[in-house]
């Protein structure tokens, strides 16, 4: 058989966001793939040496469609610990509220797509409704659905609303209502088992090698994760568990994120029992004269889909130096796809990309 | 139905047909993505208005361009374009197709996407909320009523000052033209 | 072995390097450039077998270009993870013709970061196997994460020349 070259595109049905692979095929088998990146770059990290460290904020968030609140944390986390701003203790916790919400809508978007290619079409439309319910929660605290610009240096912007993490509780039980339906329909299916098993397997060892962090890694048996090893908010404060699995295929992949949602949901309830009283934010100098003294910083949070990283110099001025952010996407979806889809089929690309959770404007920045 | 809303569908059948059954193509070319699952599904609901994406150029005749275009992207989406069959209809969802957005001053981008493929119409925001996109489609309808949103004629009279902005934006194009280029005119 | 013997180690084994411990537990080397991969393959075998990231920076004034290698571990308890900590390792090289060798055959995941610096600040890694742009698909004069490239202007000049489509004459 001669060996054809076939272009995954970014207009394809089997692929969420702008991405595409080059495939070499023999067949069905695909001895060699490529990734393309490069449909979402606008130089970010340039655009952000242009403008003021508090102006960057809302240019910050758009990095990751899908989840913008761990970037804006970052973001605050650097700037703080170079210019040495304290964070009271009230806003803490409000911050490991706000990411875990951001965590658990995230995990349901990713729900929708897997399921959308696999086939599971009722699973994916439960599962974007559930996660407009936490929208409306978002759109609530902070006027907008997908964007909220909610965390700065120094805390967060404006306080709880009255009554509002009552609401939060009844939509999380809402939710959690419909949990053995979705292990009826889903979860634990055999279809689900027979498609998933074995697929995309990657061994403890290799996921190191390669530089896999999250769920690769978990779902390979290894509990490794940010929020243990390097607590951050108030993530020293409460008791919450790591979950794991051990094969490291599809299926693990999936059913570590199931785990995980649960864990979130488990975890919102016992931070808003010990919620603390007191001020939201600390008064930083005017924003327009506002300048931070010469160093560099490297700190790291755990996002839904692993260790996000970001490298800040300043030289003194009223703009960053040298922006970096380090995203979990880019070992991902460039080093470790290419070398997990040598030797499968056609049909199981969607598939493994989708359950490492690729997103690919994390990739380009 | 009534009797005028059935007369009015027997007069022109074919575009009270056209109207509602907007079919949008599956392609995700920006940030604007994030929105398109939440319209697509049970609780926004645009099958109710006769949108459905589906997964080739061919089947297509609406384009929602989601967002920010990189350089490389509008490679996708010329072709993409251009394998519709007419009549056809674009939409720019976003602040961004407008006048560059929040990356005006980026080397990647390009700045306003009317000057490469024709648009019907803009939806402003960022992000737009759903029903931003169901007010879109309606005016689209009032559009295509009254016949003024042909985007796909002014392509086809002015090709040859598109095809050149296309070259200038991204160099040699690797398909030949669309419709054929009268030089000396 | 724990940080102080480590750094002593350090000390023994590579000459003609300089070594701080900051405060918060950070070791930051600066090194020569023909001693990166044995200062790496070092560290790896040492515990910090995670490479976090490897940045670029443009000091124009000084003439020089400053790559940043990023390390830490894969230990997934508390008390350990916070012992070993983060290692920072500097390396200056002049910015007239930037040429280093590349780290792949230590670290598998530093291939598509050494394409990206090479596409975005032109610097040559010596023993790539695939130097290719990773992002971009156009030639710019000046890479365009360098401090003399001005963004603004260059939009100005490309984009804006664009003429807006006439309408028909009828």
């Amino acid at each position: 058989m001669r060996e054809v070259e076939l272009f995954f595109g970014p207009q394809h049905l089997g692929m969420v966001g702008n991405f595409s692979i080059t495939l070499n095929v023999e067949g069905d088998k695909i001895l060699k793939a490529t990734a393309n990146p490069g449909f979402l770059h606008r130089g970010f990290e340039k655009l952000m040496e242009y403008r003021t460290w508090m102006q960057n904020f809302p240019l910050v968030c758009r990095i990751n469609v899908v989840e913008p609140d761990h970037m804006e944390m970052v973001y605050a986390m650097a700037v703080e610990k170079l210019a040495g701003i304290e964070v009271p203790e009230r806003a803490e916790w409000i911050r490991s509220i706000y990411l875990e919400l951001a965590r658990v809508g995230s995990h349901l978007f990713g729900l929708w797509a897997y399921s959308n290619m696999l086939g599971f079409d009722t699973v994916a439309q439960w599962a974007m409704y559930h996660r407009d319910l936490i929208l409306d929660l978002f759109e609530e605290l902070t006027g907008g659905r997908v964007y909220h610009i909610y965390i700065w240096p120094g805390g967060v912007r404006r306080d709880f609303p009255e009554g509002f993490t009552n609401k939060i509780v009844e939509t999380l039980h809402s939710i959690g209502k419909c949990v053995p339906d979705y292990n009826d329909i889903f979860f634990n299916n055999p279809l689900f088992y027979e498609r998933t098993h074995g697929i995309g397997k990657i061994t403890r060892e290799e996921a190191e090698k390669w530089g896999g962090v999250g769920q690769v890694l978990r779902a390979t048996g290894k509990p490794f994760d940010i929020r243990k090893v390097e607590p951050y908010a108030a993530y020293d404060k409460v008791d919450f568990d790591i979950p794991t699995r051990e094969e490291g295929d599809a299926y693990s992949r999936i059913m570590v994120i199931r785990d995980e949602m649960i864990e979130s949901v488990h975890l919102i309830f016992k931070l808003i029992e010990g919620l603390p009283e007191g001020e939201v934010y600390n008064k930083v100098p005017n924003p327009f004269k506002w300048k931070i003294g010469e160093g560099e910083s490297y700190v790291r949070v755990e996002s839904s889909r692993g260790e996000l990283g970001l490298y800040l110099v300043s030289d003194g001025g009223d703009k960053p130096y040298r922006v970096h952010f380090r995203t979990p996407s880019y070992s991902h979806g460039l080093t470790i796809l290419e070398k997990v889809l040598e030797g499968a089929n056609i049909s199981d690309v969607g598939n493994i990309m989708i359950s490492m959770y690729v997103v690919a404007p994390e990739i380009d920045r | 139905m009534d009797r005028e809303q059935v007369i009015k569908a027997l007069k022109d059948s074919g575009k009270w047909g056209h109207k509602y059954s907007l079919w949008a193509i599956y392609f995700g070319t920006g940030c604007g993505i994030i929105e398109i699952p939440p319209v697509i599904t049970s609780r926004w609901d645009a099958e109710r208005f006769g949108v459905i994406p589906v997964a080739t150029p061919r089947q297509a005749n609406l384009f929602l361009i989601t967002g920010y275009v990189t350089l490389k992207t509008l490679r996708a989406i010329i072709r993409t374009y251009e394998q519709m069959r007419e009549p056809k209809y674009t939409v720019g969802f976003g602040s961004c197709p407008i006048n560059g957005g929040m990356y005006w001053d980026s080397y990647n981008t390009i700045k306003k996407l009317d000057k490469y493929i024709p648009i019907d119409g803009w939806i402003a925001g960022c992000m737009p909320r759903p029903e931003a996109i169901f007010i879109a489609v309606t005016h689209l309808w009032t559009m295509i009523d009254r016949g003024t949103a042909d985007a796909y004629k002014k392509y086809r009279k002015q090709y040859k000052y598109y095809r050149k902005n296309q070259e200038m934006a991204l160099g040699k194009l690797e398909w030949p033209p669309l419709y054929p280029i009268n030089e000396d005119e | 072995m724990n940080k102080k013997n480590l750094i002593q180690q350090l000390r023994l084994t590579f000459s003609d390097i300089q070594l701080n411990e900051h405060e918060d537990g950070i070791i930051k080397i600066h090194a020569k450039k023909e001693q990166v991969k044995r200062i790496l393959s070092y560290l790896k075998d040492n515990m910090y077998n995670h490479l976090a990231l490897i940045s670029c920076v443009d000091w124009i004034k000084e003439k020089e270009f400053e790559l940043i290698y990023i390390l830490t571990s894969y230990l997934d308890d508390k008390e350990l993870y916070q012992e070993t900590g983060d290692i920072y390792l500097k390396i200056r090289i002049p910015r007239g013709d930037p040429e280093i060798e590349t780290v792949i055959s230590v670290f598998e995941n530093a291939e598509p970061y050494e394409r990206e610096i090479y596409e975005l600040f032109g610097v040559k890694f010596s023993g790539h196997p695939r130097l290719i742009p990773l992002f971009l698909e156009r030639d710019y004069e000046v890479s365009p994460f360098r401090k003399d490239f001005d963004t603004r202007k260059y939009v100005k000049d490309v984009f804006e020349s664009i003429p807006v489509i006439p309408e028909e004459e009828e």
